[in-house]
């Protein structure tokens, strides 16, 4: 489907970024807009954010290279050259900037010039907590976000503190939530010609990922508390185990106590007819309805006595034979993936997920986890390498490019 | 106070009002999606088979602990500013009620198994069919295509698969379950890019399409620059605990009161010194650093920082994020009154539009709520239609 246009051909995007602002224009390049990147000379500093990787240029951020592939740089100080940057402004549709860019006070006079020059253009930021009141400038940091946004209370083993998720998970949802709202932002301006400013709280992002706990504080008087490998699943009263040991690394599995369902009882049916086929025919495997209605009153011995039977089997066998046979018989199984897990898994390879990268001046080839969706008109962009730091000033800065998109 | 009927159609704002939205979606990594439409103002309808109502309403945490069909506060937060229809989807008849539904609107959202959508006549071909500029959203777990596309599963099971699951915890120790099904809350963000670039691609061009996409593959997008790290260097990054490099001090530290926790992070020497002075210490040695905290009230510690300069951040509860001051200032939370659950602060958006700002119009529907003002006011239908759907067994 290649020369296919993408959906979001013609949007010109400019990018005044860290992490969450790359994020935003990863996502809208990827459907297709062009996204110009404004760096200071020698390139934004996060080019070199941790972890660095080696490239034929010398060492390089991994995640500035995963985040900014198929995007043009351009070498401008908007605060300097505050002409130039109304130029670019009133070509573009949507600009995208993040707080670990950009303090407030720039952010405001850049938007006052950029909305100036162009009535109808998207101002987007990602902010900690959004815009308004002292606490717009509270400091901040992913991982204090992740403790605000009330998810990291609920991370970890009960025996230690609480843990964050071991990547900057609200810096790159604050990022991709920029790209939607943004993109919402531009349905109006396409429908009316306003363009408005548009704020992500990234506290507000980590809130949303927890699902159910603000309704279940609510409406039971529940804060949940942490677990490890055995946990009370949902809103259970007993520990049931949920990550299990196996030859070669862990699964996510949660056979007995899950809260019923046709799924978990099935799953469970065909989990003892496998164990049954290795000799394995204990009689607390079939001493209760594990997942029926009377889960709620099962002894928590006897819930620690079947989980160590079945500690037993998962551990003699390879991940992926275990998910093998899962997929076969809807066995609810699912392999905790480390990164060469998520790299190799066969699901991805089959629906072509990572599509290859070949950057020659960096002496890069790999392969990205580029097809996040699948848009049948408008398939997404295929990737392209990294731009060096202000590759595209001459072109996108000559008077004559900055009419149109190119 | 006007009906829901008259509030999202002739008295609707926000960005998306006018859109017309037949939703399928069920659990939550579909719903949230819809959810973002209809509080900005699109006119959602959601479809539900009677038979087979959406599964989280058989969720909890249940009004008064008592599990009921409307009692669900799980399903009531992803359903906000919906109107909610109830139909036999199970009878093939159903499709003289869904056809006229599907001619109405502009997106068909799903996010069922796949093969559901078809087994209904619903996929994207005979949507097309009858509404050639129809912007259909499909949204599963594994993806449609694939040999694991039919693998049963939840959220649970899409962060182990994503990764997000093996990068929780401590190195020493088995992956920590991250709470939240992180699938679910990821994917949204995604899919409601893509369906609004959609949208605007069909505003340009005139032409609908098929968006597409695995809830699981969205959220690897997580671990980019770590696959990208393990194919340069071969290394595989991992979950790391309390540490994170580059910091001069990262951690979770204990404070006053049970299971009272603050995160603190001094990313500057400048930061380490306000730190050090507020904590009364030399250094930041880790074990000195929670002994000092061990003994003060987080959230005035908290507050100390934040004048400081330092980030800091509470290891916010359930109960604290709805007395957050923050999020207070911020509206995050809407208070909206339901017929059987009573008034229940609803989750708002992340984001903030300065001109059109979003709303979340009224609480979430009851099973069937809406199914006789949508017969009659949206699809056409009449008082002797509606007779002949509940006589067939199509309507309750």
């Amino acid at each position: 489907m290649s020369g296919t246009a993408q959906a979001l051909a013609g949007m010109r995007v400019l990018e005044i970024s860290a992490l969450a602002g790359s994020v935003a224009g990863r996502v809208l390049a990827d459907l297709g807009a062009e996204v110009i990147k404004l760096e200071p000379e020698g390139g934004e500093p996060f080019r070199r954010a941790l972890p660095l990787i080696p490239t034929a240029r010398g060492e390089e951020s991994a995640a500035w290279l995963a985040y900014n592939h198929g995007k043009r740089s351009v070498t401008l100080d908007p605060v300097a050259d505050e002409a130039g940057f109304a130029a670019l402004c009133a070509s573009a549709d949507i600009v995208v900037t993040d707080w670990e860019r950009l303090d407030l006070d720039t952010m405001d006079r850049l938007a006052g010039i950029a909305r100036r020059a162009n009535p109808a253009l998207v101002w987007c930021e990602v902010l900690p907590f959004g815009r308004g009141g002292p606490y717009e400038r509270y400091a901040a940091t992913d991982t204090v976000l992740q403790a605000l946004g009330g998810h990291l209370y609920l991370n970890g083993d009960v025996d230690r503190p609480p843990v964050r998720i071991s990547l900057p998970v609200g810096l790159i949802q604050g990022g991709v939530e920029a790209a939607s709202a943004a993109l919402m932002a531009h349905w109006h301006a396409l429908k009316t010609g306003e363009g408005q400013r548009v704020d992500v709280s990234v506290q507000a992002c980590i809130v949303w990922t927890l699902l159910n706990s603000t309704m279940a504080w609510q409406i039971l008087g529940l804060n949940e508390m942490r677990g490890g490998a055995i946990r009370k699943e949902r809103a259970n009263r007993f520990f049931t185990r949920l990550v299990w040991e196996t030859q070669d690394g862990f699964v996510f599995f949660g056979p007995v106590g899950g809260g019923g369902g046709s799924a978990r009882i099935k799953s469970y049916e065909a989990l003892i007819a496998w164990m049954a086929e290795d000799g394995i025919t204990d009689p607390i495997l079939t001493r209760h309805d594990w997942n029926g209605d009377g889960q709620f009153f099962i002894p928590q011995e006897d819930y620690d006595a079947v989980t160590a039977v079945i500690m037993g089997f998962i551990a003699s066998k390879t991940t992926d034979e275990l998910m093998a046979r899962s997929v076969r018989e809807r066995i609810l199984l699912a392999p905790i993936s480390s990164v060469a897990g998520v790299f190799d898994n066969p699901q991805f390879r089959a629906r072509g997920y990572f599509r290859p990268l070949a950057d020659p001046d960096r002496g890069l080839q790999v392969e990205l986890p580029a097809r996040w969706a699948n848009l049948s008109a408008t398939p997404l962009a295929a990737p392209r390498p990294a731009p060096l730091p202000g590759a595209d000033t001459a072109v996108l800065l000559s008077p004559l490019n900055q009419g149109s998109p190119a | 106070m006007k009906d829901a009927l008259t509030q999202v159609t002739t008295e609707a704002s926000g960005i998306f009002a006018g859109l017309k939205v037949a939703d399928f979606t069920w659990a939550a990594a579909g719903p949230i999606v819809t959810k973002q439409l209809a509080d900005n103002g699109a006119t959602v309808i959601k479809v539900e088979s009677f038979k087979h109502p959406d599964s989280i309403r058989l969720g909890g945490p249940f009004i008064d602990d008592k599990p009921g069909i409307n009692r669900s506060g799980f399903f009531a937060d992803f359903h906000s500013s919906k109107l909610g229809i109830s139909v036999d989807m199970s009878n093939p008849a159903a499709i003289e009620i869904i056809r006229p539904l599907i001619e109405w609107a502009d997106v068909v959202a799903e996010s069922f198994r796949p093969g559901v959508m078809r087994k209904w006549g619903l996929d994207y071909a005979s949507l097309k069919a009858i509404n050639p500029r129809i912007v259909m959203l499909s949204s599963s777990l594994y993806g449609s295509e694939g040999p694991w596309a039919r693998h049963p599963g939840y959220g649970a099971q899409g962060q182990a698969l994503a990764g997000i699951h093996g990068m929780t915890g401590w190195p020493d120790r088995p992956p920590a379950m991250p709470k939240g099904a992180y699938s679910d809350s990821v994917s949204p963000r995604y899919a409601l890019s893509a369906l609004v670039a959609a949208l605007i691609h069909r505003e340009k061009t005139g032409e609908g399409q098929h968006v597409e996409l695995s809830q699981i593959e969205a959220t690897a997008q997580l671990l980019a620059p770590e696959l990208l790290v393990y194919q340069v260097t071969g290394e595989e990054m991992t979950r790391a605990g309390d540490a994170k490099p580059g910091s001069v001090l990262h951690g979770v530290f204990p404070c006053q009161g049970e299971e009272r926790w603050i995160a603190l992070e001094a990313v500057t020497e400048a930061q380490a010194r306000a730190l050090q002075a507020i904590l009364g210490l030399d250094g930041l040695d880790r074990s000195a650093v929670a002994e000092a905290t061990a003994t003060r009230d987080a959230f005035a510690l908290m507050a100390e920082c934040r004048a400081a300069g330092v980030p800091a951040g509470v290891a916010n509860k359930a109960s604290d994020l709805l007395e957050d001051d923050v999020l207070n200032a911020h509206h995050h939370f809407w208070p909206l009154d339901h017929a059987e659950m009573g008034r229940l602060n609803y989750n708002g958006p992340a984001y903030r539009f300065e001109k059109t700002p979003s709303a979340l119009r009224f609480a979430s529907p009851r099973l069937g709520e809406h199914t006789e003002a949508v017969m009659t006011r949206v699809l056409g239908f009449g008082q002797d239609d509606i007779a002949r759907f509940k006589a067939e067994g199509l309507l309750q």
